[in-house]
């Protein structure tokens, strides 16, 4: 059985249809891109599964459960993280403390108020461990606000995986970011979504090509294509897609 | 029964068309700067200290020219040398900073004006009733505050939907962004605006001073009804704002005037209680006791069933 | 929490030692005052700085806790229950969490402006419910009760002041204690993160709706502590505890201490209330001077006092704290003279015919002369922080810069 399964989902805007009959299932161990051009739905289609969004019809199943129109926290606590384009971290808290906090549900804490976070030895452990993860063992004291761009970038991503969920949905991790930094992204990316479930909208076709095991693409708010990485590249409706109709009679004009 | 009814009615188009003058202008500054701000019925109670002091020196008619002028020219300095600074440190400081705004401009109009009640008066132009029905008067002045009122909104819906100004200001209301990437000078549109606003809190002050007393705390009484009229409304809103500022105003002129209550309540259920009973209070309540109380409670309604307020559609 | 011992210890025998120092009347009065206002304090940090929380009400909870409190006390001298007046701030405390529990359940949905405007429809709509039901409220003129009624506490009657005093003392060390220690907590540190990021928040597993909460609850359960020690030290309350104006003093102080700091509203709570007893004594224009010195921290200390204080910690860090110490004396030297003058202005304008003694002269609003010193006293000053500013600023630079030696340690 899938792990995610999305079943012909629709989301409308007033009267602008954004995803239209979207049906896809993630199987568990599974790595998949989604690609598509600039305003296809990628992020919408992130804002429905994590819940961010309710559908407008359709239904989309986790782990046998239905998810859809559960409240974000609800999903997350089902084993479900996600990272966002724009770096979405807490920024008045310390490195340390925003690992900490992406921890405290799923190791049980709960709304706690009366454990001492100061005592708790394996979360803090853990938290530590996360930070040495994503590189940023020494910054764990400082303000997160005051990182440098593709620090924050690391952070987002340590939040998403830090909860130790089975499905990790990535939204545009490396975008912004210089070759360099977007090469050692690409490399933790690797390292902590290991034997896990990855979902990610990515725009740099190298990083989608060399990470994933299937890849979706989305067009106007529509699958067109779900296939393995080889199969997409040759696939006509993809190339259509990407590089526009190139009609028999563009030369007669 | 019926000239009750007529003369609440009346009595609760003044209230609310008044509460709207100060509605407005916060409207108008909260939609294109997302600051509530919290002292704007001060500028009001400066408007009707200043008409007073002016009217001494120039009669009526030059406090209602001059007063709203000044309090305008106030609101914008203080815009320029506060506002603008405090925006940087986020919403809740420019909340707190107009929270003591408020604070101040009350203690500053005891320190020049003292804390006595001022006797400012309406000009014995309007000392006549405008007409009588079922043997009661209604004076020229009220109607004189309903005309300027109308006059107000008139030239305000004339500004907004016609002019070159207007299309800006709205389209600041709805893109601050965008507007600022065409090149326009926010902030001078929002000095213009917030003097502007104030200057509109200043009118209806100059007018409302005579009538409904022109003492310390006229901003206090009247500050917290109008904020619950602009969130009641929608926050940003001004057809919400006008239609709340009627409703709150008609509400609470028709509780007054409604002489029914618990006693009456019981009665129908067939039910009554010992004035010994611990809860006496309870069982004695009438309308009018609790009208005050209305305003706030209709905010709270809307607050938790429509956080958007009446035609508003946005939250922050 | 073992390296922070000290400084609790240290804070316990303050309030031990403190009415040893301060032995007056007046002493004892200021100190029980302020054990009630940092603990209210301390509550409405919960609420803004931690959790994000701007409310206009918090004193429905602080004077609900109070009017029960004063009942109790009566209930106390009726001996209808009787129990140690130790244990009101305990009454206090539960009709604060009760009446929390219940408006938080619908007013903690959301933050920002609904909240605030929340706030204050349910402040109004209790300060307007008090004059209704007067058999509970009092009315206008309020509730009074007895303390020395109950039981003694081992032989103290609380008749002294200073008995009351170590009595809130008591409290005022518990309460903050807890209040510290919440913020170390699993629900506390949620509270700062949905502060921060409410979205986030949630797809970290937590409901904003139900973190709020748990932080208001908490709020709503201290300042009704702070209500019940009320009740005790006045004996007496009315409707002004629970209205608007005593709710704008509460985030006065909160703010002018700094939000973002814990020990903030205590430096708020200290201050405003020392500027409370001991200017109200001197001068009708206290108030005045309060909101101008409000508005000036709000524009210039958007962090508070303490944030003040900790701006230095980087200077500190690079061992350049001494460098600061002549720029600020030549600045605050004409800082003064102009506030002096400013005050001397003031309160001249209002002296009618008296004489108003002014550092050895005296003035009166009669004399142009009078006026003429005031005027160019401030004149002076204003100038003399005017040209010190740029060495103040120059001064400060330099005291934030690394030192090259310690360059490699400061990352």
């Amino acid at each position: 059985m899938s792990l995610l399964t999305l079943d012909s989902v629709c989301k409308s805007f007033g009267s602008t249809r954004i995803i239209n009959d979207v049906s896809l299932d993630i199987e568990a161990g599974e790595k998949h891109a989604i690609i598509g051009p600039n305003g296809a739905g990628k992020s919408t289609l992130f804002h429905l599964i994590s819940g961010r969004y309710n559908v407008s019809s359709g239904a989309i199943g986790f782990k046998g459960e239905v998810i859809h129109n559960l409240p974000p926290y609800e999903i997350a606590r089902r084993g479900l993280a996600r990272s966002f384009q724009v770096t979405n971290i807490f920024p008045r808290m310390s490195v340390f403390e925003n690992i900490r906090c992406a921890l405290l549900w799923s190791e049980g804490y709960r709304y706690s108020f009366w454990q001492l976070l100061g005592r708790q030895r394996t979360l803090n452990e853990k938290a530590l461990d996360v930070l040495e993860q994503i590189g940023l063992s020494d910054k764990a004291q400082l303000p997160s606000g005051e990182l440098a761009y593709a620090q924050q970038r690391a952070l987002e991503l340590g939040i998403a995986v830090a909860s130790g969920a089975e499905l990790i949905m990535l939204d545009e991790p490396v975008a912004g970011m210089s070759n360099s930094e977007a090469e050692n992204a690409v490399a933790l990316i690797r390292r902590i979504t290991e034997g896990k479930t990855l979902i990610m909208v990515e725009h740099d076709m190298n990083i989608v090509f060399d990470i994933a095991d299937r890849i979706s693409v989305l067009v106007y708010g529509e699958i067109i294509a779900t296939d393995t990485p080889q199969n997409i590249r040759s696939n006509a409706r993809v190339q259509e897609a990407y590089l526009g109709e190139v009609p028999s009679d563009a030369k007669g004009d | 029964m019926f000239e009750v009814f007529v003369f609440a009615t009346l009595n609760g188009l003044v209230t609310g068309l008044l509460l709207f003058m100060l509605a407005s202008g916060l409207t108008l500054i909260f939609s294109m700067m997302g600051v509530l701000n919290f002292a704007h019925a001060s500028f009001y109670m400066l408007g009707a200290y200043f008409a007073y002091t002016l009217s001494a020196y120039l009669g009526f008619w030059g406090g209602l020219l001059f007063a709203p002028l000044i309090v305008g020219c106030i609101g914008a300095a203080v815009e320029r040398y506060g506002l603008r600074r405090v925006h940087q440190s986020g919403h809740v400081a420019e909340l707190v900073f107009t929270f003591g705004l408020a604070f101040l401009i009350e203690e500053a109009v005891q320190f020049f004006w003292g804390r006595d009640t001022k006797n400012y008066q309406s000009p014995e132009l309007f000392d006549f009733a405008l007409f009588t029905l079922f043997g009661q008067e209604f004076s020229a002045y009220r109607g004189f505050m309903i005309a300027i009122a109308c006059l107000i909104f008139g030239a305000l819906y004339f500004v907004l939907t016609r002019s070159r100004v207007g299309i800006i200001i709205q389209a600041s209301i709805s893109h601050p962004q965008t507007v600022a990437n065409l090149g326009h000078n926010v902030p001078l549109i929002f000095m213009c605006v917030f003097g502007v606003g104030t200057a509109l809190a200043g009118v209806a002050g100059v007018i409302a001073g005579p009538v409904l007393t022109t003492f310390p705390g006229m901003a206090t009484v009247l500050g917290s009804i109008v904020f619950v009229v602009v969130v009641i409304g929608g926050l940003g809103s001004l057809p919400g704002a006008l239609i709340a500022s009627l409703l709150v105003g008609l509400l609470q002129s028709y509780a007054i005037a409604a002489d029914v209550g618990m006693p009456e309540l019981l009665h129908l259920l067939g039910l009554s209680f010992d004035s010994s009973h611990p809860l006496n209070d309870l069982w004695t309540l009438n309308l009018p006791q609790i009208a005050p109380v209305l305003p706030y409670l209709l905010l709270v309604l809307v607050l938790i069933f429509k956080p958007t307020g009446l035609m508003g559609n946005r939250e922050q | 929490m073992k390296k922070q011992l000290p400084v609790w210890l240290g804070f316990a025998l303050a309030l031990v030692f403190l009415p040893s120092i301060f032995d007056s009347v007046l002493g004892i009065s200021i100190l029980n005052q302020m054990t009630i206002w940092i603990i209210f304090a301390l509550s409405y940090n919960m609420l803004l700085g931690q959790g994000g929380m701007l409310s206009f009400g918090h004193a429905v909870y602080f004077g609900l806790g109070g009017f029960m409190s004063v009942h109790a006390l009566n209930l106390i001298a009726d001996e209808v229950f009787v129990f140690s007046i130790t244990l009101i701030p305990l009454v206090g405390g539960a009709v604060g969490l009760v009446a929390a529990i219940f408006i938080g359940s619908f007013s903690t949905r959301k933050s920002g402006t609904v909240f605030a405007m929340i706030s204050l429809g349910i402040g109004e709509l209790i300060v307007a419910s008090s004059l209704i039901f007067a058999d509970f409220f009092g009315g206008e003129a309020g509730v009074t009760g007895d303390r020395t009624y109950g039981p003694p506490f081992f032989g103290i009657e609380f008749l002294q002041d200073a008995e009351v005093y170590y009595l809130g003392a008591f409290w005022l060390f518990v309460a903050t204690l807890f209040m510290y220690l919440f913020t170390q907590t699993p629900a506390g540190r949620m509270a700062n993160a949905v502060r921060d990021n409410p979205e986030r928040a949630e797809f970290i597993g937590y409901s904003t709706r139900r973190v709020r909460f748990i932080s208001f609850c908490a709020a709503g359960l201290f300042a009704g502590i702070a209500g019940g020690l009320f009740a005790i030290n006045y004996e007496f309350i009315t409707e002004e505890n629970l209205n608007a104006l005593t709710s704008g003093r509460v985030l006065l102080m909160a703010y002018i201490g700094g939000l973002g700091f814990f020990i903030g509203p205590i430096v708020g709570a200290v201050i405003l209330t020392l500027m409370n007893s001991l200017l109200s004594n001197y001068s009708e224009m206290w108030m005045l001077y309060l909101g101008i010195m409000f508005l000036l921290t709000v524009i210039f200390l958007p962090r508070g006092f303490a944030g003040f204080i900790m701006m230095h910690q980087i200077a500190w860090q690079n061992r350049r704290l001494g460098t600061l110490i002549l720029p600020y004396f030549v600045t605050a030297v004409p800082a003064l003279v102009f506030l002096a003058a400013f005050v001397g202005l003031v309160e001249l304008s209002h002296k009618g015919d008296d004489i108003l003694p002014f550092f050895g002269l005296s003035l009166g609003a009669e004399s142009m002369l009078s006026w003429g010193i005031l005027l160019a006293l401030a004149g002076i000053g204003a100038l003399g922080v005017k040209l010190s500013r740029p060495r103040l600023a120059a001064a400060w630079a330099l005291a934030n810069t690394p030192t090259a030696d310690d360059r490699g340690d400061v990352r």
